[in-house]
Formats: structure tokens, C-alpha cells, sequence
């Protein structure tokens, strides 16, 4: 069994690389990353189609009163969300191929536009929050919700990433931290994808 | 099978992997340990203590119901205990015990790993499954236990009709086990698909791993519902929201679908690792491989997934469209096809194989029987205006019990009984353990088969109390006294195992003849589970005596032993092709930690600090980061 590769063995970045280019599937880490991500995409799910299961208890909606929100904002930020999966990949292949250089600056950058985007994202919130309270009613309550949930899902994807920029600062890349680049790269896919049907339904009485 | 002392090559290897697999011993060692084994028994002990607190609530309901107007207690704790009877049994005791303790322990033996694929994670399992009991149970010190039942509909949930801190403590507790359970199952899904000793595809894998895949699947999708559901309440209770409230256009039907939308693929989460136990004992006690393997197998899978599509059952009484109560009814018809391959495939291995009865194979014959009956009375229900007249009554107690108790915990302690001497090294006494069996059952019976008929006349389940005049008197008398019966039988097998653990006879590596990995090791099994990667031809590994004798050999000459750290072989999804060398976390404070600052953050949520709730949150994140800085190949 000499021709199977030893993870313990992978200490530095080229020997990382060779680990992850000679694996024949997938790594535990990204099978891990994927359940989770499933689970998370039937939380999404759920709660989208509670969404709508109100709307449909119901003539008006939004309820009488309350504006529906206009979509610029939101759809263009979440376009600015989607686009941060462009740096992550190139990072993610960065490390797979064993540049280190790579792999830190495109993550650094992703994390740089996630800031950004997180910033609108707040300025958003709040300014849907001066014209309606969550607790006005089912809609007010569903709304932020669901968008509350999606912001905090970013931040956690923003948190694991600045871990990472900090970790291959620090010490470069192992098979270890390699794993955890492809690995968080696959939750922000999923993270930046879902926001899609998110912000649809966020916009729907005004689409 | 005679254990020979081996030569002193192959013994210098095994006093390699025991230096290295060994963790530290003492309290220490047990509250860092990562090794499946000895978070089963955690699993395993916490569980069985919820267990019997889940049955004291039982006992003392039955003393409140055992003859008309009853004052044993106070019918504002009598919901309560109601309520955390069926809490502590379905979150607390059955499915911990199911998939922690015997899944915990046995999946890795089985497929020929030496630990789970993260083992830190499952560390972080059982600790938040035990943060999140002591956050649940800490509410009857105050006396404000949930007491809206264990289904905890809306609007008697909500903070209008429940003020006080009881359904926060439900809400709270189950997303804080809910994190517990979803990581187990992930990280049973992984370390089945990446873990399998090389060799063993997918074919070739016992089905006790299948059920306990198809149980793992339906819980990843499961729990969202729950936790989104959980949410939506807190939000109301908490912060004033409005899912739930019609006046504000929420709606309180909105809680049981999604309630449901977990809680019937929970019932099979319930049942499937009892299956899992019965094909694991079956084919040992009968001297055969199971009859319709891949009938089975799939079976078990399309058992988890047809469970996704049958929620709205529990919801035919509360006057949804025609259209669809005659949809879910004929939904749940269908699983009656997936439930009866599996249940003629065991009858039939039984019947054509040379059973020996013996205790374990016992526990299986009593639940194939229960399991009937329970089923029964489950297909009835199917039929909408049946369901309608005896919805609420306890025929569905009757029902549920039979298929949670009978069906689901019935296997459970044949498997106590089948694998204790693995576990041990000592054998259970037969005798006392047939005599335990008898009475379980004789009580089991007598407890629950009354209830047909006393719902039948009408009698309401969770019902404080009763008058004399209407013909329940006898039939709860004969309930209280099977409940008590019951109790003693679970008594005699708790007495059996200690008397046994401390002097039972030896038991050695295999002393049934089983058909999986886990006979292959020594009793109790080493620190790194086997010496040298086990070779796998078929689900009977056991069985296959040359690929066994094969395994001693390549001891002596050193080849596949893995002696380098801990390490374990990782195999490709399907065929098991071996693809790397894994090198897996030795013990950590990590996941006891986080669950310290997990009950904590839970804790605040309850009493509404949010701001220092954060500061938990913000810990938590901490001590995961300190977690991921310890890296096995670095350190």
C-alpha cells in the first residue's frame, strides 16, 4: 500500500497539494461541509416556504399600511454577494495548486467586498426597520426573519474566512488549513447562492 | 475461537497501537476523550438516566390515573409530567441511545474504522446532548417544566396562555439538542461513506449501517423544520413577533406542519436503529444471512424517505381540504410496503435458519410481535374518519406506544442483552435474562393493550383525572398495575448486567458466533479497535474465515497495521477503494468547552440577557477557533 498518500505526511504547502491532486474523492471535510450545507439549505427551505404559506392565509400583502420594498438595494447587493464566489474560487484552486500568495489574497479580497456588502446589507435593515417593526404582523415578522437569518449566515461565511486569511498568514498552507480553505469556500458558495431565493422572496410583493 | 498469545512481533505492534491509541485515563480522560467507544458508554449512561426519569414521570402519571378522581399530584404538574415524559423519552432517551450509545460504539466496529470521521465532533455531540438535558431538566427545579405536551401545539404554547418560562425552556432546550443531533448524524453519514475498511462497497456493508444511514439522512432534513419552527415561537414569546398569533395574520397551523414536517420522519428516526439492531441479531441467532438482503436494505432507505411525505396524518382532524387528508392518508398506506419487506425478510431468516433462542433473539421475536400489533392499529388510522372519531384518545397512545416501546426499545434491550458481552467481556445470565423478558412483555402488554380499548370508550389522552361512573375505572387499575410489572422487568435487566459485569463467566472475542467486525476484536475491544485493517468480501465478514485468519497473518508480518500515529484508511464512496491515510484528532478540551459556553449562551437567551448571550456566542467562536489551531499534523 505504498502508493497511498499519508495526510500526516503533508506538512507544507507543495506536499498539501500533492495530498489533495493525488486523493481519487472527495475529502471527510467536504462531505461534512456538504451535509451541512443540506441542512442549511432545508432550514432555508423551511422558511421561505413559511414565507409564503402566510401569504397565502391572507388577501393582502403586504397587510394595508406597509410599503413594499423597493428592489434595487437589495437585488444589488445581493449580485455584489453572488460575485465575491469569483475571488473565493480562485483562492480555493490558489491552494489547491500550493500558492500560498494566491490563496491568501483572493480570500482577502472575497472578505474585503463581503464587508462592503455587509454594510449595505445593515444600512438596508435599518432603514426597513424606521418604516415597520418585526412585530407588527405575520409579514413584518417573516421579513426580517428571513433576511435577519441570511445576514447572519454571511457573517459567520466572513468569520470563517478572516480565520483562514489569519491562519495562512500566520503558519502558510497544510493539508489541514487546505482542507479548510476548499471547505469554507464550498459553504460560501452556498451561502452567496441562497442568497438568490432569499432576496426573491424578500422582493416578491414588489417584483 | 481459542485466543492464542501471538508471536512477539506482531505483540510489539500491539503494544505500539495501544501507546498511541490510549488516551489519558482518569476524569480527565473521560471529559477530553474522542474514542467512539467511550463516548458510546457516555451516551449510553446519560441516556439510560433519562431514560429513568422518563419513566418515573410515567410511573407517577399511572399512580395519578389509577383509580378515579385521583389527587396523587397537582394537574398543573401532572402536565408537565406528561409533557416531559414524552420529551425526555423521544429527545432524551430513545434516539440518544439508538444512535449514540449503539451507533456510536458499533458503526465504526462494523465497517472497520478505528474511530468516527470527526472525532472531535462527536465529542461535541455528546456534550451538547448532555448540556441541553441538564439546560431542559433544570426547568422541574423550579417547577416550570414544559407543559404543553411534547407536540406543544399553538395557541396554548404561546406567551398569551403559557406566561411563564416553561415553553421557553422546551423552545431553547431543543434547538440546543437539535445542534447536537444534526452534527451526529453528519458525522455518521461521513464516516460511512469515507471510513469503511477498504473493501468493503457499499454491498458489502452490514444493515445495521444502512438503517443507521437512513436514520442520519432523515435527520439532516428533519431538523430544520424543527429548529425553524422552535424559532418562530421563541420569536413570538420573546420578542412579541407574529408567526403563530391569527389576530396579527399569523396562523397556528403553521406549527403543526411544521412540527410534523419533523416529527413523522422522527417516529422512523425512532424505529429505523431498532430495525438496524433486529437484522444485526436475526442472522447471528439464526445461523444465516438475512433472507432479501438489498430488499432490506433499500427498504430501510425508502422507510426514512417515504416518511418525509406523510406528515399531515397526525393533522386529519383539525379540518384541512378533503383533498388533502386523502392524500397523506394514502401516503401513509405506503409505508406499509417498505415495513412488511423488512418484516417477512426477518421472519422468514428465522424461520428457514436453526434459531437458538436465546435471550437477544427473544427481545426480537417480542418486538416483531409488538411491532405488529402496533402497526395494526397505526394502518387504521390511515383511515380518515376512523383517525377523526379517535384522534386525542388513547387508542393513539396505545398505538404510539406499541410502536415506540414494542417496536423501537424492545431491540434496544435485546441489544443490550447481544452486545453487553462485547462490550464487557462478561456474559449475561440466560435465565435471569429470559425472566426479565417475560415480564417486560407481560407488563408492556398490560400497560398499553387496555388503552385501545378505554380510547375506544372515549377516554382522552393527557387527561388530569376521571370520574367513577364511567366504565374506566378497571381498565386503568390493569394499565397502573402492567406499568409497575413493566418497571420491575426493566429492573431485572439492570440487576442482571450489574450482578453480571462484576461475575459473569468470561464471554471472549465472539461467544454467538456473530456475523460483523465488531466479534473480530477482543471483549472489551483495544483502544485503536483493530490491529490490523480488517479485509472485507461480504456484509458477513465474520463469517468469512479465511479473510479473518488472512488479518492474523498480516499482523505478524506488519503489512496494513498503521502504526504511524492515529491513523485510520479513508476509502473512496462507493466501491471502498483505499484512497489515503488518515491522520485523526487525538483527545481535546475543545467540544466539553464549547458546550460549557453553549449552556451558558442558552441559558441567557432564556432569561433574555441577548447582550451577554453574544458574549457566550463570541466564546464559543474562541474556543472553536483554539480548536482548529490544533492541527494533527502539526502538533
Amino acid at each position: 500500500m505504498n502508493d497511498v498518500t499519508r495526510s500526516m505526511d503533508a506538512t507544507d504547502a507543495a506536499a498539501a497539494a500533492l495530498t489533495a491532486q493525488r486523493r481519487r474523492s472527495r475529502p471527510s471535510g467536504w462531505w461534512g461541509m456538504a451535509l451541512l450545507i443540506a441542512t442549511e439549505a432545508a432550514f432555508f427551505g423551511t422558511l421561505m416556504s413559511s414565507y409564503f404559506y402566510l401569504r397565502f392565509q391572507v388577501v393582502e400583502w403586504p397587510p394595508p399600511g406597509i410599503e413594499p420594498t423597493p428592489p434595487e438595494g437589495p437585488l444589488l447587493l445581493a449580485a455584489v454577494l453572488v460575485a465575491t464566489s469569483v475571488p473565493i474560487f480562485l483562492g480555493s484552486r490558489g491552494a489547491r495548486l500550493g500558492r500560498t500568495r494566491a490563496a491568501w489574497a483572493w480570500l482577502a479580497l472575497a472578505l474585503a467586498v463581503q464587508c462592503f456588502y455587509l454594510a449595505g446589507q445593515i444600512g438596508l435593515f435599518i432603514e426597513d426597520y424606521n418604516k415597520f417593526a418585526p412585530t407588527e404582523n405575520a409579514y413584518t415578522s417573516i421579513y426580517f426573519t428571513l433576511v435577519a437569518a441570511h445576514g447572519a449566515h454571511v457573517v459567520v461565511g466572513m468569520l470563517l474566512i478572516a480565520f483562514l486569511v489569519v491562519r495562512i498568514t500566520r503558519g502558510g498552507l497544510t493539508n489541514y488549513r487546505l482542507i479548510g480553505v476548499q471547505v469554507v469556500a464550498l459553504y460560501l458558495y452556498f451561502v452567496n447562492l441562497i442568497g438568490i431565493p432569499v432576496v426573491l422572496t424578500q422582493l416578491f410583493p414588489s417584483l | 475461537m481459542a485466543t492464542v498469545a501471538p508471536p512477539p512481533a506482531a505483540q510489539r505492534r500491539l503494544d505500539r497501537l495501544e501507546r498511541i491509541w490510549k488516551g489519558p485515563s482518569g476524569l480527565v480522560g473521560w471529559l477530553t476523550t474522542v474514542d467512539h467507544k467511550r463516548i458510546g458508554i457516555l451516551y449510553f449512561f446519560t441516556s439510560l438516566t433519562f431514560f429513568a426519569l422518563g419513566g418515573l414521570e410515567a410511573l407517577l402519571i399511572r399512580t395519578q390515573l389509577m383509580g378515579p378522581n385521583g389527587e396523587i399530584v397537582s394537574p398543573d404538574f401532572f402536565n408537565q409530567l406528561m409533557s416531559m415524559h414524552g420529551i425526555t423519552m423521544i429527545f432524551l432517551a430513545v434516539i440518544p441511545m439508538q444512535i449514540g450509545a449503539f451507533g456510536n460504539y458499533l458503526l465504526p466496529l462494523m465497517i472497520g474504522a478505528r474511530d468516527m470521521a470527526f472525532p472531535r465532533m462527536n465529542a461535541l455531540s455528546y456534550w451538547i446532548f448532555l448540556a441541553s438535558g441538564i439546560f431542559i431538566y433544570s426547568s422541574m427545579v423550579g417547577g416550570t417544566a414544559p407543559n404543553a405536551g411534547w407536540f406543544d401545539y399553538v395557541p396554548l404554547a404561546s406567551r398569551q396562555y403559557t406566561p411563564g418560562p416553561n415553553i421557553d425552556f422546551y423552545t431553547l432546550g431543543l434547538i440546543f439538542t437539535g445542534i447536537a443531533t444534526s452534527a451526529t448524524a453528519i458525522n455518521f453519514i461521513v464516516t460511512i461513506f469515507k471510513l469503511r475498511a477498504p473493501g468493503m462497497s457499499l454491498n458489502r456493508m452490514p444493515l445495521f449501517c444502512y438503517a443507521i444511514l437512513a436514520v442520519s439522512f432523515a435527520l439532516v432534513f428533519a431538523l430544520p423544520p424543527l429548529t425553524t419552527a422552535l424559532t418562530f415561537l421563541e420569536l413570538d414569546r420573546a420578542l412579541g413577533l407574529h408567526f403563530y398569533d391569527v389576530a396579527f395574520g399569523g396562523d397556528t397551523l403553521l406549527w403543526q406542519h411544521l412540527f410534523w414536517i419533523f416529527g413523522h420522519p422522527e417516529v422512523y428516526v425512532i424505529i429505523l436503529p431498532a430495525f438496524g439492531i433486529a437484522t444485526a441479531i436475526i442472522p447471528t441467532f439464526s445461523g444465516r444471512k438475512m433472507v432479501a438482503f438489498p430488499l432490506v436494505a433499500l427498504a430501510e432507505i425508502a422507510v426514512a424517505f417515504i416518511g418525509f411525505g406523510v406528515w399531515a396524518h397526525h393533522m386529519l382532524a383539525v379540518g384541512l381540504a378533503t383533498v388533502t387528508t386523502i392524500y397523506f392518508a394514502a401516503a401513509s398506506l405506503i409505508i406499509v410496503i417498505p415495513s412488511a419487506i423488512q418484516l417477512f425478510a426477518w421472519i422468514i431468516t428465522i424461520v428457514t435458519g436453526r434459531p437458538r433462542f436465546e435471550t437477544p433473539l427473544l427481545w426480537i421475536i417480542g418486538f416483531i410481535v409488538l411491532f405488529v400489533l402496533g402497526g395494526l392499529t397505526g394502518i387504521m388510522f390511515a383511515a380518515i374518519p376512523f383517525d377523526q372519531q379517535l384522534t386525542d384518545t388513547y387508542f393513539v397512545v396505545a398505538h404510539f406506544h406499541y410502536v415506540i416501546f414494542g417496536a423501537a426499545v424492545f431491540p434496544l434491550l435485546g441489544g443490550i442483552y447481544y452486545w453487553f458481552p462485547k462490550v464487557t467481556g462478561r456474559m449475561y445470565s440466560e435465565r435471569a435474562g429470559k425472566a426479565s423478558f417475560w415480564v417486560t412483555f407481560v407488563g408492556m402488554n398490560l400497560t398499553f393493550f387496555p388503552m385501545h380499548i378505554v380510547g375506544l370508550l372515549g377516554m382522552p389522552r393527557r387527561q388530569y383525572t376521571y370520574q367513577g361512573d364511567l366504565g374506566w375505572n378497571f381498565i386503568n387499575l390493569l394499565e397502573t398495575l402492567g406499568a409497575y410489572i413493566l418497571a420491575i422487568g426493566l429492573l431485572m435487566i439492570v440487576a442482571n448486567l450489574v450482578v453480571s459485569y462484576r461475575r459473569g463467566a468470561p464471554a471472549g472475542d465472539d461467544p454467538f458466533g456473530g456475523d460483523t467486525l465488531e466479534w473480530s476484536v477482543s471483549s472489551p475491544p483495544p483502544s485503536y479497535n483493530f490491529p490490523v485493517i480488517p479485509k472485507v468480501s461480504s456484509p458477513y465478514a465474520m463469517w468469512d474465515r479465511e479473510d479473518r485468519e488472512g488479518d492474523m497473518k498480516r499482523l505478524e508480518q506488519g503489512d496494513v497495521v498503521l502504526e504511524g500515529g492515529h491513523e485510520t484508511p479513508s476509502s473512496t464512496l462507493l466501491d471502498a477503494d483505499w484512497d489515503e491515510i488518515l491522520d485523526m484528532p487525538s483527545q481535546s478540551w475543545a467540544p466539553f468547552l464549547i458546550s460549557v459556553t453553549l449552556l451558558g449562551m442558552f441559558t441567557m437567551l432564556l432569561l433574555q440577557h441577548y447582550v451577554v448571550a453574544l458574549g457566550f456566542a463570541a466564546l464559543t467562536g474562541l474556543v472553536l477557533a483554539a480548536w482548529h489551531c490544533k492541527e494533527p499534523q502539526v502538533a
